[in-house]
């Protein structure tokens, strides 16, 4: 079958170049293209002849092209984003053509996958974002430069560690178990979105990218059937146009911090509180542990003996030294740099994108960095006039150091739970560790260890495009996406993973590789000046295989030896393949009568090797319509309404991922015991396991006032996921603790509203403004049909699953503060009104919500003369955030952790109101899992300001230049929040594997707050 | 015309290849393959070996489950994990997710044991015995286990009343079935199926071989556990009888050093069963929480009380295996090294279940009490003799077998009260995982009281 599929390619390729044809009779146009407003020269609009849109120019960085047209050609169409298409006979001036700015949105072209579609006439719901909106802000991952910049579309950093997990939901949470990212697709091509370590989609250099659609209805999606539950994100990156080659540089220097800190005791309190808390644990023991005959034995004797300990060469009792172990977490001198250079340009035939680009940005973290080089090759080669092909190739090498999850005593954030008794160094300048720090200390780690990546990604494909006719073509993409990645750990004799083994070393390799085979024909045709046809009916296939291996060892001779090849003893290694393959087939027809009324419908069969044989296949279909109302009569004159549509969609998505290869077998899997090969069960089958499918419906309204200064959308939709793949529990007793079923079903209820204003326009002052506000309501609307509860207490965590409530609803005891008469931290029982001191008897209830209620990004851009400033404010609100670490860093003790200053309001003598419980060493007084820890995490933040000055145009000139730009940029500048953790953007990468693990903080660190300058160079 | 074939042509192109969708895993076979050979059975009981020999289960946590529950002051949880702290303090929670690993861990052990006896006439005839032998061996030890934990003591009668498990006896394949979704059964029938797997085992198992040792169960491997089962039922003629075959046999004898039957790589003469660690099967909960970063372990989790080192004489070698780390706080030496096998029934067990036995049926089979406490037990040890008298006997086990796993069940067994706690109290008593009550449903599963 494989011969098969070779045969296919062979034959696309073979049959564009079979087909070739040339044309007759031309004349020559030449003409020039301006600004109407300012008359600058508009470079890169479209000039075709009409009804013969083969006959084509782009004009230059002057506003000139020149044109061959046949004869019989009397019209030319002028077009160009953002700006309103116009007709001009051939025998007018076409030396001074004016084209007119509309509303920037509505003319917009729109990537709809396998094709394009002016954003006027969509009859789904696409949010573009435009790559220029976000070249240049200093941020590793693309993701987050889409922050708060479309509706709909929430974006979380896990943390401030840099290049790592970021998550994306397009409409909410739209499964239990499979997948919730939606589908990133590349010039065509799927891309990966899994990696062995670090976040896969850092390794894409943003800089290169001319857009991003993202498509999150499912009539928009649905051409992506099975891949498009979780909405898509269609990334097209820039292409050269004819004419003079344009060169860009820009380079860039800037500083990182962490957005926020928070506050532990110092070495006064920390003792004082200490000892305070040993003698309140003495007195319940009925010990007066001041009184000296008491003291042998008491919490008293216990805690200043762990005072002795912690103290190091120095003493505690004489205040003299005050470590602020935070401060040693961060790098106080982390830095960020880039330059980037591209080219772009080429001939009527030819045209070209190239890049090159060196990104590089220390994490605040100590020891966590990014570094990455990315270069673009894009080709498009015009053969002839029906014919059309094409490359677009980028290489990238990304370097990054890497800090541990945030659940080991190594990652560098833990370092707070040390005391600040401790001195940082002893006496011999070595940084002190276990046992005088309570822990092993993460500083010794960053020290002594190292942890990096070497990932090189290489996404590509190359394309024939053969027009039959103007009508009718014919498109096939081949594209791959292959990851090499390469981590190398090594932890030396004193630190946290290598005491005790002399060293420990481990090496992963992997590698994957995605390929995927579009083929397409896209059928347009305008009938009787009325009816506008437009179809694409194709295949696609995508392969993925991946491969990982690795091998890790102790006992080291020396610590400067850390290649495994000097560990004396190889503790283990393995090495995985995982495989999956799609094959699919679509259809999509738009049809558009009189300007007006707009249909749409599509359907996608998607086959996966990931269901058994008789539920292999998927039929995903999407219908929907629009009415542009605007273009009827009566609305023809309105000076206020200058455009309305109507729209509604409906559709079938699936969602095929996230959930293994294999799930419906029943498998068994290599094992060992006593170094004999075993066999073990691994799975239970499930031979009925089909597609997770999306059920969506949008109604919409898109409008312009005003001459569309003033215009928006608003969406309304009901997203229900049904047969989720649930991995529901079974007897213990069989052997097995899950079996993967499809069942249960989720819900994702919401509105968006986009409003774009041009709020001041005049040649002196431009001032407009964009903003996106959206609510999204997630309901569990059945599990696996027998529960109705999957309660998430673990000990420190609430997560829930629950009927009629959102996913990862915080569920558990309810905190009731403190007794005013002894101390004791109080629970609600189960009745809601009475309280206990008795953790276990407290009752369970809905204490709180991951899930935000609303997102918005506010954006402002500003133009004074050469000034423009923009500036991003982006808010998430109704959500909370569990501090998982509560049960340590704000427990009155109950270790020896050092404690959060709210402690400093504990309860000190009967009468005392706080909601702060009464000190106590190890005495486990309101240090459960509860509302307690449970925080709102509502922020705003001012996520990005860019200020910068163009010299002007008569300056430029002098320089010899095209363009010059001076900028100053900043990331997440102010946060806004009454979160009283670090940051309240977060969900720690200790528990991210499943989708109800939402808001949750465990010494995650704080966000990157970024200042950076630059020079932007055109010539 | 030509346009019209080039369509035709590239429509070719959109038919796919549906069998490009057929893969098949890497790194895993299907159940249908698995009992299809000798050889696949046999690699499928290793495999049985492999799970009972989880840290979840026999590598460490059962073993540490009985010392914190019978801690009675004499050892102290100190680590952080709240799992075992729950434990420690008799506080357990139905959702504590170190007892749930350990019911799926014993439960996965008895269906690849259920499988292997299903297919057990594919296994080569020569074989078929032992594999047949050891598979009902280690299910019967599974269960054996988890009715210690998860069900009220045998001692405290009302055996017919009392639920004991849920007795599984036929393999899971395809699907979970009905005969999953079964109540408990009671006590009294839970250690007769106990009793029947385990004497059945000892039928089938071979003698072991002595030109070539394994690590695996045989006939008297059986023997010990069934010596184990009857003391724990109060049955002491018949526990009698099983230590005193395994003692005569000869197979086994003591170390020469208390300190040498600890911390090995491979089995002693003293081992009768032995769980296999290495670097490269891991699997020692023991260490990990017993022992203290300097050997590769955590923080020292487990601290040993001054009560406890005062039962000890000052000659006593016993005495002299707790170490004291930089803490200050004293340590087991049993499992202070990493990657090293957890001895889990050894020869001087069988001794001392010989001589309490004897004591208590007055008789003298094998040896007399005085000969295997005082003679065998603390001759080894350098402790002078001391007379044989019934709390003797039993000081001298927990002393001998101290941190090994026995403790509770001593307790249960003797019913002797334990930090404030009856050796009935239902707080003694490990819940039934809740996710096991919610996947069976509450109607069928009951929940042990007091939970």
């Amino acid at each position: 079958m494989r011969k098969l599929l070779k045969l296919c390619l062979l034959t696309g390729v073979s049959l564009l170049f079979y087909l070739s044809a040339t044309y007759a009779q031309t004349r020559s146009l030449k003409g020039r293209i301006t600004d109407s407003k300012d008359r600058s020269p508009i470079a890169g609009a479209t000039v075709e002849a009409k009804n013969n849109p083969r006959s084509s120019a782009v004009t230059d960085s002057d506003g000139s092209f020149a044109l061959s047209v046949p004869e019989n050609t009397t019209t030319l169409v002028i077009s160009f984003i953002g700006f309103q298409t116009i007709e001009m006979p051939v025998n007018g001036n076409l030396a001074d053509i004016q084209l007119t700015a509309t509303s920037r949105s509505l003319n917009e072209v729109v990537v709809v996958g396998f094709g394009t579609r002016i954003k006027k006439d969509l009859t789904g719901n696409i949010a573009k974002v435009k790559g220029s909106e976000v070249q240049n802000m200093p941020v590793s991952n693309f993701n987050q430069a889409l922050q708060g910049r479309a509706a709909g579309v929430f974006v979380e950093g896990n943390s401030g560690k840099v290049g790592e997990g970021v998550k994306v939901l397009i409409r909410g949470v739209g499964s239990i178990s499979a997948s919730t990212s939606p589908l990133y697709v590349i010039d065509g091509v799927p891309v990966n979105n899994s990696s062995y370590s670090g976040n896969p989609m850092a390794d894409i250099n943003f800089n290169d990218i001319e857009s991003f659609d993202i498509l999150k209805d499912a009539s928009a999606a649905a051409i992506y059937g099975s891949r498009a539950a979780n909405g898509v994100v269609l990334i097209t990156t820039k292409r050269g146009k004819a004419g003079k080659t344009n060169f860009q540089v820009n380079t860039q220097y800037g500083f990182n911090k962490p957005t926020r800190l928070r506050k532990f005791l110092n070495a006064q309190q920390y003792v004082d509180l200490l000892r305070e808390a040993a003698i309140n644990s003495d007195h319940i023991d009925g010990i007066d542990p001041l009184d000296p005959d008491q003291y042998e034995d008491s919490w008293l004797e216990a805690a200043e003996g762990r005072l002795d300990r912690y103290s190091g060469w120095a003493d505690w009792k004489t205040g003299e030294i005050n470590t602020d172990w935070q401060k040693h977490a961060f790098n106080d001198n982390a830095r960020n740099s880039a330059i980037d250079i591209s080219a772009s340009g080429g001939t009527e035939k030819t045209k070209f994108y190239i890049s090159a680009s060196y990104n590089n940005q220390d994490g605040i973290l100590i020891g966590n960095k990014f570094k990455r080089l990315s270069t673009r090759i894009n080709l498009d080669q015009t053969v002839s006039d029906q014919f059309k092909i094409g490359i677009n190739l980028s290489l990238a090498q990304t370097n990054a150091g890497r800090v541990q999850t945030d659940n080991e005593f190594s990652t560098p954030m833990q370092i707070v739970a040390l005391t600040p008794v401790t001195p940082f160094r002893d006496l011999d300048g070595v940084v002190y560790n276990s046992p005088t720090t309570t822990y092993s200390n993460p500083y010794v780690d960053y020290e002594n260890g190292k942890f990096k990546s070497l990932i090189y990604r290489n996404i590509g494909n190359i394309y024939g495009q053969y027009n039959f006719s103007s009508s009718l073509y014919f498109r096939t993409e081949l594209g791959a996406d292959i990851q090499n990645q390469n981590d190398d750990q090594f932890y030396g004799f004193n630190t946290d993973f290598g005491s005790g083994s002399n060293g420990y070393g481990e090496s992963g390799w992997y590698r994957s590789l995605d390929y995927n085979i579009n083929n397409y024909f896209n059928y347009k045709k305008t009938f009787a000046d009325l009816h506008d046809l437009e179809a694409v009916a194709g295949m696609s296939y995508q392969r993925y295989n991946s491969e990982y291996a690795n091998v890790y060892g102790e006992q080291f001779p020396v610590e400067s030896l850390q290649k495994l090849e000097s560990a004396a003893l190889i503790k283990g290694g393995t090495s995985v393949e995982n495989n999956s393959s799609f094959l699919s087939y679509f259809i999509r027809a738009n049809y558009k009568f009189n300007n007006k009324y707009l249909f749409t419908f599509s359907s996608r069969i998607d086959g996966s090797s990931v269901f058994g044989n008789d539920e292999k296949y998927g039929f995903f279909p999407a219908v929907s319509a629009g009415w542009i109302v605007s273009e009827e009569r009566f609305l023809h004159n309105s000076d206020v309404i200058s455009f309305l549509k109507l729209r509604g969609s409906w559709g079938l998505t699936g969602n095929a991922d996230g959930f293994g290869s294999f799930s419906h077998m029943g498998l068994w899997s290599g094992a060992s015991y006593n170094a004999v090969g075993a066999l073990s069960p691994t799975q239970l089958a499930n031979r009925h396991l089909r597609w997770e499918k999306s059920n969506q419906v949008d109604i919409g309204l898109d409008f312009g006032l005003f001459n569309n200064r003033i215009s928006g959308e608003i969406d309304l939709y009901n997203r229900k996921t049904q047969d989720l793949i649930f991995e529901v529990p079974v007897p213990g007793n069989s052997g097995f603790s899950t079996q993967t079923v499809n069942i249960g079903s989720m819900q994702n209820k919401g509105v968006e509203f986009v409003i774009n204003s041009e709020n001041i326009s005049n040649k002196l002052f431009r001032w407009s403004s964009t903003l996106n506000i959206s609510m999204n309501k997630n309901k569990i609307v059945k599990l696996d049909g027998l529960q109705t509860i999957i309660p998430g207490n673990d000990g420190r965590y609430l997560n829930s699953l629950m009927v009629g409530q959102s996913i990862g609803i915080f569920y558990g005891p309810k905190y009731a503060g403190v007794d005013p008469q002894n101390g004791d931290a109080l629970y609600y029982k189960a009745d809601g009104k009475t309280t206990t001191n008795d953790y276990n008897e407290a009752g369970d209830f809905i204490v709180g919500n991951p899930n935000p209620k609303l997102i918005a990004g506010l954006g402002n851009t500003l133009s004074f003369g050469n000034i423009q400033l923009s500036f991003l404010f982006q808010g998430v609100f109704g959500n909370q955030v569990m501090n998982g670490a509560g049960t340590f860093m704000t427990s009155g003790f109950n270790g020896y952790d050092n404690q959060t200053t709210d402690q400093l309001n504990r309860w000190q003598k009967p009468g005392d109101i706080t909601d702060v419980p009464q000190l106590r060493l190890r005495g486990a007084n309101g240090n459960g899992a509860s509302s307690r820890y449970i925080y709102d995490a509502d922020y705003v933040r001012l996520k990005n300001l860019t200020i910068s000055y163009s010299l002007s145009a008569a300056v430029v000139k002098k320089l010899r230049l095209a363009s010059a730009k001076f900028y100053v940029t900043g990331v997440n500048l102010l946060t806004f929040t009454g979160y009283p953790g670090w940051d309240p953007e977060v969900n720690t990468d200790a528990r991210t594997s499943s989708n109800r693990n939402q808001g949750s903080d465990f010494y995650a660190a704080p966000q990157i707050k970024n200042i950076s300058v630059g020079l932007n160079i055109g010539f | 015309m030509k346009k019209i074939i080039t369509i035709i042509y590239s429509s070719l192109l959109i038919v796919g290849c549906s069998k490009e969708l057929d893969l098949k895993p890497t790194q895993s076979i299907d159940e249908a393959d698995v009992f299809t050979s000798d050889a696949n059975i046999k690699a499928a009981l290793n495999g049985a070996y492999d799970v009972v020999s989880n840290a979840s289960f026999m590598g460490g946590d059962i073993q540490l489950y009985a010392e914190l529950l019978g801690a009675d002051k004499e050892i102290e949880w100190v680590g952080t994990y709240n799992e075992p702290d729950e434990v420690y303090r008799k506080a357990m929670l139905t959702n504590n997710v170190y007892i749930r690993d350990t019911w799926l861990y014993g439960y996965k052990a008895v269906n690849i044991c259920n499988n292997i006896l299903e297919a057990i006439n594919i296994v080569d005839e020569n074989d078929r015995d032992r594999v047949q032998g050891e598979a009902l061996f280690l299910r019967g030890q599974v269960y054996f286990e988890l009715v210690k934990l998860f069900a009220k003591p045998y001692s405290a009668g009302n055996t017919a009343a009392n639920p004991g498990l849920q007795l599984i006896s036929e393999p899971t394949v395809g699907d979970i079935s009905d005969a999953n979704r079964v109540p408990r059964s009671s006590l009294e029938d839970t250690y007769a199926f106990i009793l029947d797997d385990l004497k059945q085992a000892k039928e089938l198992l071979p003698e072991p071989d002595l030109d070539e040792p394994t690590v695996y169960a045989n006939k008297y491997v059986a023997a010990a556990v069934l010596s184990r089962v009857y003391l724990q039922m109060g049955d002491y003629p018949n526990a009698r009888q099983e230590a005193n075959e395994v003692i005569e046999s000869g197979y086994y004898s003591l170390t020469a050093n208390y300190t040498d039957e600890f911390n090995n790589t491979s089995n002693t003469s003293e081992d009768i069963f032995a769980l296999q660690v290495s670097a490269q099967h891991d699997e020692n909960d023991m260490h990990l929480f017993w022992s203290i970063i300097d050997y590769g372990a955590r923080e020292g989790d487990v601290a040993i009380l001054q009560k406890h080192l005062n039962l000890y004489t000052a000659q006593d070698k016993r005495r002299a295996l707790f170490y004291i780390d930089d803490q200050d706080i004293y340590r087991s030496g049993k499992w202070k090294l990493q990657y090293k096998n957890i001895p889990f029934i050894r020869l001087a067990e069988m001794y001392l279940t010989r001589a309490e036995c004897n004591f208590r049926l007055g008789g003298d089979l094998g040896a007399t009490p005085d000969e295997d406490m005082n003679e065998t037990i603390r001759a080894r040890v350098g402790a002078d003799p001391i007379a044989v008298t019934l709390s003797n006997i039993l000081m001298e086990r927990r002393l001998e077998l101290a941190h090994e796993g026995q403790r509770i069940h001593d307790i249960k067994r003797l019913k002797q009260p334990v930090d404030g706690f009856e050796y009935d109290a239902n707080k003694l008593v490990m819940p039934i995982p809740i996710r096991e009550i919610n996947a069976v449903g509450e109607n069928i599963l009951k929940q042990n009281d007091g939970y």
